[in-house]
């Protein structure tokens, strides 16, 4: 079985993202007292090596949120926002950039704007998800998602992003978002709309 | 002159002077290099996962069984003598601790490239392996020197070794 959608059905995986990634950046914008915009979501279907050239350089540094998705739509959900930006988010929380709890603080604002998207998604679609404690982690931004795509691997050579941005108006600050199903994860979700 | 990249389930090798192999942000993955110094050759394969068996329809590259034999292959082709081969392992980290799944995908990928390198009788001369932290490792074909960069600090040579303290041979007195 190899990951391969239709333009309509990536259509619908983009609408998808797009009502998620909305939920996700109200829930965002309430934690931060800030409006939130949001760019148009992508759709990759892509060899897993080439996904991580699609979110950047592989050596970059960066802060990675992770949530498991653990029910019908198993994957992750991954935040990544560069270490300036995640000192950013802190201080708009009143922390102290080098707070001892910046990263339980990070971690508590992914869990809160993934559980968002997640829920949204569920909502539309009527899957049951239940996502896991969120770790975070900064590192190069390839070891960080060829760990996430090697569990994956291993029923695929391609993975699936709905790649989403959240960008907290005039503070120059976003926040990449990706859902990242299991093999079988988006079928689900297409099937249930009715597209599989 | 040119860097060779070896990217998430890809292998690449090389024996020309001023080239590079290149393995960037190895998360789980585990970048396993093969040397032969003498003839100045090197090989360098990202390897994804443990075995093969039962995913005969994916990419074999960057399974650990499969990609041992085709690196040695590939080494090999390039004038690389098998009995001269010294191999380094690099990566097979733990990114997120504590996270279930994902945990012990590194601590697998290294044992599984243990066997298979055993398998072959190629011995393994250096390892910068597990731990929490991304790394890049860089491979000179022409010089064998090997070099490490873990997230937040600078390359380091990992092989040949870079003696640290000085052996210095204690002569017994005879009387």
């Amino acid at each position: 079985m190899s990951a391969s959608y239709n333009e309509v059905q990536l259509d619908a995986l983009r609408e998808l993202a797009n009502i998620g990634a909305g939920t996700a950046s109200t829930a965002l914008s309430e934690m931060l007292g800030r409006s939130i915009d949001l760019a148009v979501p992508d759709v990759f279907v892509l060899p897993m090596a080439d996904a991580i050239d699609q979110l950047g350089p592989a050596e970059q540094d960066i802060t990675g949120i992770m949530l498991g998705v653990e029910g019908e739509l198993p994957g992750t959900v991954l935040m990544l926002l560069t270490p300036e930006n995640a000192e950013k988010i802190c201080v708009m929380l009143g922390l102290p950039p080098d707070s001892e709890l910046a990263p339980s603080a990070l971690g508590e604002i992914g869990n809160v704007v993934g559980t968002s998207y997640l829920n949204a998604l569920a909502g539309m679609t009527g899957i049951a998800v239940e996502p896991t404690p969120p770790t975070t982690v900064t590192d190069m931004l390839g070891a960080i998602v060829e760990s996430i795509l090697a569990v994956r691997a291993m029923s695929s050579d391609r993975t699936l992003l709905l790649d989403s941005s959240l960008i907290v108006e005039g503070e120059d600050c976003s926040i990449v978002f990706l859902l990242v199903p299991d093999h079988g994860g988006a079928e689900e979700l297409l099937e249930r709309i009715g597209l599989a | 002159m040119s860097d060779l990249m070896a990217r998430m389930g890809e292998l690449c090798a090389s024996g020309t002077v001023g080239d590079q192999l290149v393995a960037l942000g190895l998360g789980s993955c585990i970048g396993l290099v093969l040397l032969d110094r003498r003839k100045g050759v090197a090989g360098l394969a990202h390897i994804v996962l443990p075995a093969s068996e039962g995913h005969k329809e994916l990419n074999p590259l960057k399974f650990a069984d499969k990609a041992v034999p085709e690196l040695i292959r590939q080494v090999t082709a390039r004038g690389g003598r098998k009995p001269m081969f010294e191999a380094i392992l690099v990566g097979g980290a733990s990114m997120f601790a504590g996270a279930g799944s994902t945990l012990e995908v590194g601590v697998r990928n290294a044992a599984a490239v243990r066997e298979a390198l055993a398998k072959e009788r190629i011995r393994i001369h250096a390892e910068d392996t597990g731990g929490t932290k991304g790394r890049t490792v860089r491979v000179d074909p022409a010089t064998g020197i090997v070099t490490v960069r873990k997230a937040g600090s600078k390359d380091e040579q990992l092989y040949p070794a870079l003696s640290k303290t000085s052996h210095t041979r204690v002569l017994q007195e005879v009387a």
